[in-house]
């Protein structure tokens, strides 16, 4: 496109608008991180003194320690039965018509809408009254309810760029429907999978509202332990905690997108 | 630069800014992508009126030249005039050019009419007069009662005439198309073409089509400007780039042809002897000035152009019928002519005779019943 | 008959969890419907108080706040994360791409504790702000940000900004590049351009990100309840405060009621007000 001067101060306009907004995205990140590195226990900005000291603290303080494992515990249960169960769902809505097929939709994706502090008080009412305790079992199927949607639309959207005529030849060749899942349906849909699941995965560890009114101390969460740290102290420990958290999970975003194409898997590149 | 038959260029150059200007002008135009270049110093100049086609295969740089003249581009060298104006910093929405799209491009949220009338609207016309001329829009492409409807409620053909009509209602400068038929149905396509140049010559616009379809080519265009790797090959109307293709790119490109071994034996002026086997040719001498006598040449002779000949008769080709296809009105032989041609040459028999005196095994004489014949140096020698 | 290979397998599983939510979303109903008993966890007889009780000025207050507050939050979202799938989705460099893309995307799986966490330190009185404009001189002493309602805000933004840029960028990004080379060409400027083509045509993105943000903002819960701090209160504060601090859990499950009721409703509205909007469109 040519540029007229007015056009110029049009498109520098704009980059700057991006600009500002990007330093809002990340803002909050920076400032935590700065804070992270600070050696005074209150909050304040700018620090006087630098120390790793609340990285240390954060790797000790055995609640997160234990919300770690405990969320890992539940995230890779979650994220799989998820897996499981949506993708072989994904599956049958798109090539079968059964009955209450839109219903059973329906209901599956509606957590989309559900707030989750509603979902959590219905499972959590639902198990007080089955007599059931706040176990592990509990948190991990409210988490499959939240994530499964998720794991159906990257089912489904793998499902809808599959060439069904690859599936008709392999019928053709004399192949039985067992087979033909294993060989051929399955492994075309494994990048599919694999991004649902690690968005299912990644949502899971990161769930908060829902976990925090099915769990008990025994098996709360990363988040849910954060959360508490929160309400109890304001030292800089959840700092040194969040700069890692963010470290890993842009560092896990990059790789997605070096290898799988992040514009591919959100659906935002340009046609 | 490979100019065959440029008659404007030669001649107009001195005369821009006064009466005669050409309607698009491009003066040694270049764009270059990345480290590719995509279009390669294009000279080009289009008469009022005209109706001027880029014609190459797909990557040949046709659309970034039609991208440029538009203003979608911005030319890295070279200069641009629209009716004798400098448009090489022109924005596009400044350019007052009409485009048509592959896609036609529809505004989808709005109705045919509100299409038409986008580009009157952009100019601050008042209602009255937007209404009437969108009317006559529609009127021009035969879709009166339309307006009211959206894109999508219209078939392709449908879809390209409204295309069509947004394009032309704002009386553009130049009219540009890009590969426009490429989305319809074959039978459609025809009778789009028919109505298309019909409506080109009634307004006098100056088109630029973009294509890759060398039949569009031939059968719609005052000029051909044939395209291939970023560079212009050839200007000339449609008969001389078929009969006198400038070099073998052009030659293979448009039409069929067959490429035979034959050898430069003698050289008069503008035109130059070559021996095909027993048989001798006269080409044109200009592409062969670089070949001494004797060198081999590689000589491009069009299907049409052959003939059999009963029997061996002296300064004819023998060969043998490998296949004959039945095409309707005539019928295509492919003969192995051994040590002249690598391929089976494509002979065009008019008629349905051949389909019993050639059959497949058959040994046949060929000549040649035609001046149109031309001679390249072999490939390795193209410069 | 089609033979369909497997269907039982597939569907089941699915069917179970169905079973399971559904389950859960009836025990809410039901519980809505129950009479609290003061320090139990038990629950007594059906009844309709719980729901009369949100008549009362607290609770419909705290309602209209919260409709208030995801309106200014998908609003403010909207407008900042415009710009920014705009340019996500037309750079043409893509290092920018990925930088925009990484930079707008890595919020979203980062949870609501720690987003909210780091606008605690931005927002605070000795935060990173208020020193800031301590130290340039603009106010003399530090600005209350946390526990406002637009400290809140603030962070929703933030909250909700990932997916409202990811959803407005698909939009975008399946607009036919055609049309606005077609409007130039017929005299519009970069303006108008985008205001008659580029705007109008990432209408629905526009309505699936406003919702989604709607009914995100409506659904968080740790960012009113640490940054709002007890001071604005949403129906999601309210929510938690009732189950854990009274065992109140059949008028928590009624207001979970009447607040999925009225967020559902408020989205069903969106999509029928954005439809004469993308007619409106077409007319100027």
């Amino acid at each position: 496109m040519k540029r007229s001067p007015a056009n110029m101060a049009l498109r520098w306009s704009g980059r700057i608008l991006v600009a500002a907004i990007l330093l809002f995205v990340l803002l909050p990140g920076i400032v935590v991180a700065i804070t992270a590195f600070n050696d005074r226990a209150i909050l304040a900005f700018p620090p006087q003194a630098w120390s790793l000291r609340w990285f240390w603290r954060a790797f000790s303080y055995s609640d997160f320690g234990r919300g770690f494992w405990n969320g890992l515990t539940v995230t890779l249960w979650a994220s799989s039965i998820a897996l499981v169960v949506g993708a072989a769902f994904a599956i049958a809505i798109h090539r079968y018509n059964f009955v209450l097929k839109s219903l059973l939709e329906g209901i599956l994706l509606s957590p989309l809408i559900i707030p989750h502090y509603t979902i959590g008080l219905g499972v959590l009412i639902l198990a007080s009254q089955a007599g059931a305790g706040r176990g592990f079992p509990l948190v991990i199927l409210t988490h499959v309810l939240l994530v499964l949607p998720f794991v159906m639309r990257s089912t489904f959207i793998s499902l809808e760029n599959l060439d069904g005529r690859l599936e008709l030849a392999a019928s053709s060749l004399g192949a039985r429907p067992g087979r033909i899942l294993l060989t051929v349906t399955i492994p075309l849909l494994l990048p599919g999978l694999l991004s649902g699941w690690l968005f299912a995965a990644i949502l899971s560890f990161n769930e908060f509202t829902a976990t925090l009114f099915v769990s008990s101390q025994a098996t709360q969460t990363l988040p849910v332990a954060m959360y508490n740290y929160v309400r109890e102290f304001a030292d800089p420990t959840l700092a040194a905690l969040s700069v890692i958290y963010i470290a890993v999970t842009a560092l896990l975003l990059s790789l997605a997108n070096a290898f799988l194409g992040l514009g591919k898997i959100l659906n935002v590149d340009a046609h | 630069m490979l100019m065959h038959t440029d008659r404007m260029g030669a001649t107009a150059g001195s005369e821009a800014g006064r009466q005669g200007q050409p309607a698009v002008q491009l003066d040694g135009v270049t764009k270059r992508f990345g480290n590719s270049v995509a279009l390669h110093e294009a000279w080009l100049k289009i008469q009022p009126g005209e109706f001027m086609t880029l014609l190459g295969p797909s990557g040949c740089g046709k659309t970034t030249l039609l991208n440029l003249v538009a203003g979608f581009l911005e030319a890295d060298g070279g200069e641009i005039f629209i009716e004798g104006t400098l448009v090489t910093e022109t924005p596009a929405h400044q350019r007052e050019i009409g485009i048509v799209f592959q896609n036609y491009a529809l505004f989808p949220h709005m109705s045919v009419a509100n299409n038409i009338a986008y580009g009157l609207k952009t100019r601050g016309i008042d209602r009255k007069q937007i209404a009437r001329r969108v009317d006559e829009a529609l009127a021009l492409v035969r879709l009166d009662g339309f307006g009211d409807r959206k894109p999508r409620q219209l078939s392709g053909g449908q879809q390209q005439r409204v295309a069509l009509a947004r394009a032309l209602v704002i009386k553009p400068k130049v009219l540009l198309l890009d590969e426009p038929f490429s989305a319809l149905d074959k039978n459609l396509r025809g009778s789009m073409q028919v109505e298309l140049k019909q409506i080109q010559r009634e307004l006098g616009v100056t088109t630029i089509f973009v294509t890759h379809d060398q039949g569009e080519a031939l059968s719609m265009s005052d000029r051909i400007a044939v395209m291939s790797a970023g560079r212009i090959r050839q200007i000339a109307a449609p008969g001389d780039v078929y009969r006198r293709p400038a070099d073998r790119f052009v030659a293979s490109f448009v039409g069929n042809v067959n490429v035979l071994a034959g050898r430069l034996v003698e050289r008069r002026g503008e035109v130059a002897t070559v021996s095909v086997g027993d048989m001798r040719l006269e080409v044109p001498a200009a592409p062969l000035a670089k070949l001494a006598i004797g060198d081999d040449v590689d000589v491009f002779i069009r299907p049409e152009h052959l003939a059999v000949t009963s029997g061996r008769t002296p300064g004819s080709l023998c060969g043998t019928v490998t296949t004959q296809v039945f095409q309707g009105d005539h019928i295509d032989l492919y003969i192995d002519i051994t040590g002249v041609a690598r391929a089976p040459v494509l002979l065009r028999a008019p008629g349905i005779a051949a389909l019993s005196s050639c059959p497949a095994g058959a040994d046949v004489g060929l000549t040649v019943g035609s001046d149109d014949v031309v001679a390249f140096p072999p490939e390795a020698r193209e410069p | 008959m089609i033979k369909r290979p497997f269907l039982g397998w597939f569907v089941s599983p699915a069917g179970l969890v169905a079973l399971g939510l559904t389950a859960a979303m009836a025990a809410v109903f039901q519980f809505s419907l129950r009479v609290y008993i003061p320090g139990s966890l038990d629950v007594g007889g059906f009844t309709l108080q719980n729901f009369a009780a949100m008549l009362r000025p607290l609770y419909a207050l705290a309602f209209w706040n919260t409709i208030l507050l995801c309106f200014e939050t998908a609003a403010s979202t909207l407008i900042l994360a415009y710009p920014l799938a705009y340019a996500l989705v037309r750079t043409r460099s893509s290092a920018v791409r990925s930088f925009i893309l990484i930079a707008a995307v890595t919020p979203l799986f980062l949870g609501e504790v720690v987003r909210t966490y780091s606008w605690m330190i931005v927002l605070g009185n000795n935060g990173f702000l208020n020193t800031l404009l301590v130290k340039l001189g603009f106010v003399e002493r530090p600005v209350q940000m946390m526990f406002t309602a637009g400290g809140v805000i603030a962070a929703l933004v933030h909250v909700t900004m990932p997916i409202m840029v990811i959803m407005l960028a698909a939009g975008l990004s399946h607009i036919d590049r055609n049309c606005e080379k077609a409007a130039e060409s017929l005299g519009a400027g970069p303006i108008r351009v985008f205001l008659t083509i580029t705007l109008p045509l990432s209408m629905p993105g526009i309505v699936a990100g406003f919702s989604t943000a709607f009914a995100w903002t409506f659904s968080a819960f740790a960012t009113p309840q640490l940054i709002g701090g007890g001071r604005v209160s949403t129906v999601s504060t309210l929510i938690y405060q009732l189950g854990f601090s009274s065992f109140n859990f059949p008028f928590a499950a009624s207001l979970s009621i009447i607040g999925l009721a009225l967020s559902l409703a408020v989205i069903a509205l969106l999509k029928q007000a954005t439809r004469p909007l993308e007619r409106l469109a077409s007319a100027t």
